[in-house]
Order: structure tokens, then C-alpha cells, then sequence
């Protein structure tokens, strides 16, 4: 029987709306959806052709159960009976991880899970390994740590600014939108990249900084908009403060002082400077509106062990432009997986409740009085500091949704280490994983494509997802399992087992909306009726809204934040490990590759991990396009495929972190962190590179990746 | 306006009305996606005595439209003859994501196999993992080439030369695999012919598993 599904992308952040196509039950064709506001038509290579992961031999089927040191079926009785006596033992040592691929329901229920029944609020997700310090940032400077505008306001804006990041790698179909901006309306657009990305090729300005050097960047940049008097004194006078403090920060040094920390020409850092305060109208933008600027980040600005001060920085600089709060400018740090959002909003942070709420009396009573039981209100512990505090014994017990931490940890090796000492571990997910491997318990999740539910992607928009194939064997809705879970451990904790009897997703969002302010208004009802709703939507009369900040900041006034600029990084090239690593992603792969490992198509395009270096380096060490070359850092070493481009700086080195033929990045990055984030150094550290001796090269066979940069 | 004696709602184009009252008519160059490129003639309409194509060819100050009327009719048939020569021998409606469309047109205007001898065109381009291109069903309404310039902002294909030595292509000469494209599958979406079309999607329940090797290398 032939089948169409309305639902959405499992990929990326930027959240497109699809059609699976299905017959008889398999997987046929993903097609786009037109009447997507988010992706307008448009999918790019995962979301069209990535999909058949979802059926692939490989899926968790039954739960599984260590026995005699092996891993060995069981039924969900006997699974979740052992996870529910072990884990009574362990309330108080205990973290969980909640996966940004699920849907917002199943990580609500996730962290009500582990604040009601676990009794703490040791909860994170991956937004701590890509923009937590972006969050950081935004929570000091706005009071809020959301994406401010939406995607159509890259299409209405007059300059875009593109930084530290490569969307036509880890967000095409934003890439799509931007360059129609500056093909159709003439956009500029400034790009800040240690590597030339594709978009560099459409950009008025390229900045191709040394690694680690934005703050001098974006200094400089405020300099040069203050030397030219490009500020925007109504809005600093009118809506922020501590101007005064910061710009004294700013004009310690000269913009050519700042250009040469970070190794760019003055004169295109001045021009950057001046498109992204006062650009010049695009075509067709009404003669009453101000022309405005859209400021998008990644983890470029974000993995480095000084993170929030590159995303201070860059605040401060919209902040002075005033570039805020209007159609067509705003800020953006790009978010990775499809529901980083969702999983954040629903409360899966170890700092806040569901919708960001401080562990405040008001509040926490607000949600006890909801559940009929207490709920801890000291902070919780960050993701990374889990890891590492499984060495000191305050973490025993892990309990981890769709994460691979063993292969998006830095420093695997060390990382490793302490996940085999933990007493008890449970991984819920759909392949049995690097950190499945070494679990006691493992349960198989189902995906987005066998369970219903609502993603919100990047632009705060919450959209369905729908079942459109048969569960695989016995897997089952996160939510779903975690709720059996808990109505097991329960009545031993002083919870009623009724508060995890939900009957639909629907029926979790319900709560969910009830309990977060700026979900109040959505229902499934109006989601099926008007598909996605962008929140803040307080009421169910609530249109949604477009962009934030329009008259005011959550924390009132916006704050400017003087930071200065920090050594580079943790680790520097020295004679033994001369080169720079800059890591980033590929196109055709997801990440560290868990899912699209397994679509032959995609492995097809990207088999080996490539391993992009300068011509001069390549020279030096005597390497060609194409040859198999091993990185080596202080950590560790991985065999990869040498691309000799100058896309890349002098004497610095790009590999992407997908993991192919068991070579993966974070066998080499630092786990050094960011303080005030705890996100670790991914950006940079010391490697050497040498071609890989020829005899080893029979084993490995693939074809080549070479001349082409993605 | 009203189309064949029928009151149609406000549409910006003549085909935007026709299709929202739900009469067939073709629009094999018409994506819903697009602005119209007004390529192929197939939806060739009168419109106040005059055949104009449907598709851009704006509702405003049009008062009655005919679909229907032998003259169209006669002449989109013609049209559609011209079309079938360079379309592909075999009707394989199930081949590509929309290429039921064409097969739909010829039907209802009564051409049950192509009728004029077919160009023969023969490339064949499978170098891309995700789909393959087979110029002998391709009708040149440059639905693919709009997709990746106009929607994508990519620009990877376009058509060379012109009139009957016209050929969809991504560069001169140049392969996909070879080309800027970055397989987003628009133009594959787009394609109203099964011209370019997905591989068979390889279904992972047959293929060989994902496995470990003695050499502790991961393989397909
Ligand atoms: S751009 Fe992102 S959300 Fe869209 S299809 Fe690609 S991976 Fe999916
Ligand atoms: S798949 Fe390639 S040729 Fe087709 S639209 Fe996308 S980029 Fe263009
Ligand atoms: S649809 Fe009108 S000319 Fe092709």
C-alpha cells in the first residue's frame, strides 16, 4: 500500500518539513514540502537520502542485558526490572543524558523522570558540547538564550554576517536562503571563517582569522564601527547598559592592532565592520524600513576554551549596532541537531526547569503542586562535568538517551576510561553504539519516522512528527519506555505512578504546554490545523512569533559585556606537533555518523575520513592530494584521506568528526573547557601529519575523497 | 473569470485558477515550488479567444477561459506529440517522484504511445550515489534547472546548446559527480519525466550489514 506522511527532518537543526513516501510499510522516497515555512520546498542530501537508516538491519530490536559479560537479549520485563532495582541504589550518584534527536515528549518526560523519580537535576544534552557557550552569553547579555529571528529575516536582510560556521555543510538549506538573499535582493554578506567555505565564493568580505583570535575579531570590528561613529546611539541610550564600560575595553588598542592579532587586512575588517552596522539597502526593501543585519554563528565561535567571550563579543557587537529586534536582523547561533531547541525548552538543562525557569520558590512550587512531589532545587551537573566526575565517584549511575558520548566526547581515549568505571549504565537507542557497547543495560528507542511527536528546529518553530512506518521489531518511544520505568520505581520514591500515565504524545505535550510560558498556546489540535507554530506562543489565540526582542530584553536592559582577548587556545603548534586541527562536519555525514554510516549512498560519497591540508604544509611533509595520511595529537591518532586545498590556513589542518573506518576526530581533541560553559576546546589543538607507510594501505582500499571540498 | 462557464476564485495566474477548481489540465514545466518558466506549452488555454499559455499568463483582466474548447485541445495534443518524441519509449510511471504527470497528459488527450519517431539522445549519467539522469526521457521543460538555480541557489545544471541539440547537463561535458552539486535531490523532485530519477533506493534489509572486519575496519 503506497503512503505519504507529512513530518519532519531528523537531521539538522534547520527543521524541514518532508513527505515519506512508503509502500508496503518500507521507505520508498522523501520528498520535500512546499508548504513548509521553515524549509519552503527545499531539503538538502541527508534529509532527501538519508533516510533509510531508519529501517536498517543494524536497529536495536530487543532490549538487551549483560550477562556473563556479554550482551544478551532479554524482554522489557526483565530489562527494565533490573534498570528499576539498580537504579534505587544510585539516586543522588546519578546522570542522565536526553538525546536533541528525540522529540520534545520524549524528553520532557525524560527529565520529569529525573528530577521526580531520580531526584536530582544531573541533566543535560549536547547543547553543552556545541553552543552552550552561546547560551551562557545570551542569558547575561538578553536573559534569554533563543535564536532571536527567523529564517526569512536571512532573506529580508541587507548583510548578512556568517561566522564560524559552514551552512552549506551542517545547515544547507539556511545556505539555500542566504544565497538567494544576495543572489535575488543583493544581500552582502561578510564570512568569518578559518576556512574558506563554499559561501565564501558569494561573500563581499572574507575574514580568514587565525583559530582562536575572534574576540580580537570582533574587537576590532566594534572599534572600527566607534572610530566611524556607525553606532547606534538611540538604541544604546534607549535599551542597554554598561556601554560606557565596555567601549573603554574597546579602545585599548587600534583596529590595526586588532587585525594583526588575528592575522586579517585592516582595511577588509573596517569594510566587514561597516556592511554589518549600516548596510546599504538590499533591492526591494521598503523605503521606510532600516536596512538590517543578521549576525549567524556556529561552533566556530563556541568549541574554544575561551567560547563565551567570542559569543560576548559578538553580542556586544549587534548590541551596538542596534541590530536587533526588527524584520530582517537578529542573531543566530545555528543550532545542531534537529531538536537541541526542544530538548533545552523541555528542561533537559541541569541549570533551569521545562521553558528555562530558575529553580525559583514560585516556580518549583508551581511544578511540585503539577506532580504531587518534590523536585531538587540545586543546579544540577553540565554534561562534560559528569564525565569527568565519574572519576571522584559523585557520578555512578548513567542513564543515556540517543548519545554516543564515546565518539562526541573530546578525548575519547580519556573518556573511555571513565565510562568503564561507572557501577551501572543504561543506553536507550537505535544502533548499539561505541557507548551501548559497554553498557549493562541497552533498550531500543524507535525513530522519529516510527513515532508521533513535535521537533522544534532553529527558528523556535514546534512541528509534528509523525509515524510513518511500523515500530522495528520491539522497539519502543523513548517516552514510552521511560515511563514504564518510572511507574516501576515510583512507589518506591513517593511518586505517584500516575504521573507517568500518559496515553498519546499529545498527552505529554499537553503538560508540557501547561507548564512552560511560551508553549502555553500550542496544542496538537492547532499544530495539525496550522502546521508549525514559532514560540513564544503564550495563548491559543497567539499568532506564534517571528522574531524576539522587538521592545524589550527578558532581562530588561541588554548588557554589554567587555571581554578581552584570551591566548588562542589550551593547546598550541609546537615542534612536535606543529599544525593547528580545526574540526567541523561534512556534508553527507551526520555528525559523528552513528545514522549516516548507514546509508550506503552517503558512504558511498564519504567513505574515509578526509583530512583537508594546506599545499605549503602538504609539501613539507610530503604529502599529496589523495594519499592516506594519520593525524596525530598528545591523545591519540586517526588514518584519514589527505585533501591538499588552500581552503585552509598555512599551517593548519580541517577533519571533519564523523567517524569512518573506526578513524574519528575526537581521538585527538583536548578536553580542555571553557569555564563559565564547561564546553570543551574541539576547535583547536596540536597535531602532526604524516603520509601513512605504504604498506598499510592494502587493508584499506575505499576510493578516493579527494577534490571535492565537502 | 470563468473557466469553462465556471465562477474562479482570485488566482494570480490563469493556472492557479484552473487547478483551484479542479480541472485537469497539463503543466509539465509548472512546479508548485517555482515562479513558472513557460517552457513546455503543454497547458495552453484560451483565454478571451486567445491561447496563451496558463501558466504565466496572469488571471488579472482575463474574463473567460476555455480549456476545453476542440481548438486547445487539438493544439495541446500536438504539443504533447512533439513532447513524447523526446520523451522515453517505455511508460515507467513509476520511476521517478512525479513522472505520473506526463503519463496522466498523454492519456487524457487520447495518445496512447508516442507517435512520431523518438531522438534518440542516449546519455545516461549514473555517477551520483543518489540518482541517475536519462536524457532519453527528458523533455527539456527545465524544471531541474529552475529548481537548483532559482530555488537552491546552486546553479550545478543547466541546459546547453539549442533547438534540437539542446541537452540538460551539469557543466559541459562534466558529470555530477564531477559538478559543484551537492545532491540535494530538487531537481530529482522536479523532474515530471522519470529522466531523473532516484536509484532504487537500496534497501538496507537486503544489503549486507554494516559489520565489523577482522581488521577492525567498519564496512557496508
Ligand atoms: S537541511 Fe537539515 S533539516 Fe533540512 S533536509 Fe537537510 S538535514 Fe534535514
Ligand atoms: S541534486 Fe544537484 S543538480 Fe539537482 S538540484 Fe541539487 S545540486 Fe542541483
Ligand atoms: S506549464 Fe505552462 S508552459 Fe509549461
Amino acid at each position: 500500500m503506497e503512503r505519504k506522511t507529512v513530518s519532519t527532518c531528523p537531521f539538522c537543526g534547520v527543521g524541514c518539513g518532508i513527505v515519506v513516501h512508503t509502500r508496503d510499510d518500507r521507505i520508498t522516497w522523501v520528498d520535500d514540502d512546499p508548504a513548509n515555512p521553515s524549509s519552503r520546498g527545499m531539503l538538502c542530501v541527508k534529509g532527501r537520502f538519508g533516510i533509510p537508516f531508519v529501517q536498517h538491519p543494524d536497529r536495536l530490536t530487543t532490549p538487551l542485558v549483560r550477562r556473563d559479560g556479554e550482551l544478551q537479549p532479554a524482554s522489557w520485563d526483565e530489562a527494565l526490572d533490573l534498570v528499576a532495582e539498580r537504579l534505587l541504589d544510585y539516586r543522588g550518584a546519578f546522570g542522565s543524558f536526553a538525546s536533541a534527536k528525540a522529540t520534545n515528549e520524549d524528553a520532557f518526560v525524560q527529565q520529569k523522570f529525573v528530577r521526580l523519580v531520580m531526584g536530582t537535576n544531573n541533566i543535560d544534552h549536547c547543547t553543552r558540547l556545541c553552543h552552550s557557550p552561546s547560551v551562557e552569553a545570551m542569558l547575561v547579555q538578553l536573559g534569554s538564550g533563543a535564536t532571536s529571528n527567523s529564517y526569512i529575516d536571512y532573506e529580508e536582510a541587507s548583510c548578512l554576517v556568517v561566522v564560524g560556521c559552514d551552512p552549506d555543510s551542517n545547515h544547507p538549506v539556511i545556505a539555500s536562503r542566504m544565497r538567494k538573499a544576495v543572489d535575488d535582493h543583493g544581500t552582502k554578506l561578510v564570512v568569518v571563517n578559518p576556512k574558506r567555505i563554499d559561501l565564501a565564493s558569494r561573500a563581499d568580505v572574507f575574514l580568514q582569522p587565525a583559530p582562536g583570535t575572534d574576540v580580537a575579531l570582533f574587537n576590532g570590528m566594534a572599534r572600527a564601527i566607534l572610530d566611524e561613529g556607525l553606532e547606534d546611539r538611540g538604541f544604546i541610550a534607549a535599551r542597554t547598559e554598561g556601554f560606557e564600560a565596555w567601549r573603554a575595553v574597546v579602545m585599548e588598542r587600534t583596529v590595526e592592532e586588532y587585525a594583526q592579532a588575528c592575522g586579517v587586512d585592516p582595511h577588509a575588517l573596517r569594510l566587514a565592520a561597516r556592511l554589518y552596522a549600516r548596510p546599504p539597502a538590499r533591492r526591494g526593501l521598503p523605503a521606510d524600513e532600516r536596512p538590517g543585519s543578521c549576525l549567524a554563528w556556529g561552533m566556530g565561535i563556541t568549541q574554544h576554551t575561551h567560547g563565551t567571550d567570542n559569543a560576548h563579543a559578538l553580542i556586544n557587537l549587534a548590541l551596538l549596532a542596534g541590530q536587533l529586534g526588527r524584520p530582517g536582523c537578529g542573531i543566530s547561533p545555528l543550532r545542531g541537531q534537529n531538536n537541541v531547541q526542544g530538548c533545552g525548552d523541555a528542561g533537559c538543562i541541569p541549570d533551569s526547569l521545562p521553558g528555562y525557569q530558575p529553580y525559583r520558590d514560585d516556580v518549583v512550587a508551581r511544578f511540585e503542586e503539577a506532580w504531587h512531589a518534590g523536585i531538587p532545587r540545586e543546579p544540577g551537573i553540565k554534561a562534560t562535568d559528569m564525565v569527568e566526575r565519574i572519576a571522584t565517584g559523585e557520578i555512578r549511575a548513567m542513564y543515556i538517551v540517543g548519545e554516543n558520548p564515546l565518539l562526541s566526547e573530546p578525548n575519547l581515549a580519556h573518556a573511555g576510561d571513565l565510562f568503564r568505571r561507572l557501577d551501572f549504565l543504561v543506553v536507550q537507542d537505535l544502533f548499539l553504539h561505541e557507548t551501548a557497547e559497554l553498557a549493562d543495560v541497552v533498550l531500543p528507542a524507535c525513530s522519529f519516522a516510527e513515532k508521533d511527536g513535535t521537533f522544534t528546529n532553529s527558528e523556535r518553530r514546534v512541528q509534528r512528527v509523525r509515524q510513518a512506518v511500523p515500530r522495528v521489531g520491539q522497539s519502543r518511544a523513548d517516552w514510552e519506555i521511560i515511563c514504564d520505568l518510572a511507574r516501576r520505581m515510583a512507589p518506591h520514591v513517593g511518586v505517584d505512578p500516575g504521573q507517568f500515565a500518559y496515553r498519546s504524545a499529545a498527552d505529554v505535550f499537553a503538560e508540557m504546554a501547561r507548564l512552560t510560558p511560551q508553549l502555553r498556546g500550542i496544542s496538537y489540535e492547532r499544530l495539525e490545523r496550522e502546521g508549525g507554530i514559532q514560540w513564544p506562543c503564550p495563548s491559543p489565540d497567539h499568532p506564534g512569533t517571528r522574531y524576539l526582542y522587538a521592545q524589550s530584553f527578558p532581562r530588561g536592559l541588554g548588557k554589554f559585556v567587555p571581554v578581552r582577548q584570551a591566548a588562542p587556545a589550551a593547546e598550541l603548534p609546537d615542534a612536535d606537533y606543529p599544525l593547528i586541527l580545526n574540526t567541523g562536519r561534512v556534508l553527507y555525514h551526520w555528525h559523528g555518523g552513528t545514522l549516516t554510516r548507514r546509508v550506503q549512498a552517503l558512504l558511498d560519497q564519504v567513505s574515509e575520513v578526509p583530512v583537508t591540508i594546506h599545499p605549503g604544509e602538504a609539501e613539507r611533509f610530503g604529502i599529496a592530494d589523495g594519499d592516506e595520511v594519520v593525524v596525530r595529537s598528545r591523545r591519540g591518532r586517526l588514518t584519514g584521506r589527505a585533501i591538499v586545498t588552500d581552503a585552509v590556513r598555512a599551517g593548519s589542518v580541517f577533519v571533519p568528526f564523523v567517524k569512518l573506518r573506526e578513524s574519528a576526530a575526537n581521538f585527538l581533541t583536548n578536553n580542555a573547557y571553557d569555564e563559565p560553559s564547561r564546553i570543551p576546546e574541539y576547535k583547536v589543538c596540536a597535531v602532526r601529519v604524516e603520509k601513512k607507510r605504504p604498506r598499510d594501505t592494502a587493508l584499506t582500499g575505499g576510493q578516493p575523497t579527494a577534490s571535492r571540498d565537502r | 473569470m470563468k473557466v469553462d462557464g465556471r465562477p474562479a476564485p482570485e488566482s494570480a495566474s490563469i493556472l492557479d485558477a484552473v487547478l483551484a477548481l479542479g480541472i485537469h489540465l497539463p503543466h509539465l514545466c509548472k512546479d508548485d515550488n517555482l515562479p513558472p518558466i513557460g517552457a513546455c506549452r503543454t497547458c495552453l488555454v484560451e483565454a478571451d479567444g486567445r491561447v496563451v499559455a496558463a501558466c504565466h499568463t496572469p488571471a488579472a483582466g482575463v474574463s473567460e477561459v476555455l480549456t476545453n474548447s476542440g481548438r486547445v485541445v487539438r493544439l495541446r495534443r500536438e504539443v504533447l506529440r512533439l513532447t513524447s518524441r523526446m520523451h522515453g519509449p517505455e511508460p515507467d510511471v513509476a520511476g521517478g517522484p512525479r513522472s505520473g504527470e506526463i503519463w496522466a497528459a498523454y492519456e487524457e488527450h487520447g495518445l496512447e504511445r508516442p507517435t512520431f519517431p523518438r531522438r534518440i539522445r542516449d546519455g545516461f549519467d549514473a555517477t551520483s550515489p543518489f540518482f541517475e539522469f536519462e536524457e532519453q526521457a527528458c523533455i527539456l521543460c527545465a524544471r531541474c534547472v529552475t529548481a537548483c538555480q532559482q530555488l537552491q541557489h546552486i546553479g550545478a545544471i543547466g541546459i546547453a546548446g539549442t533547438a534540437t541539440a539542446a541537452r540538460v547537463t551539469p557543466g559541459a561535458g562534466a558529470t555530477f559527480a564531477g559538478s559543484i552539486c551537492t545532491a540535494c535531490g530538487s531537481c530529482v523532485a522536479a523532474c515530471p519525466t522519470h529522466a531523473l530519477r532516484p536509484k532504487p533506493m537500496r534497501d538496507p534489509a537486503r544489503a549486507g550489514r554494516y559489520r565489523r572486519q577482522g581488521n577492525g575496519t567498519e564496512d557496508g
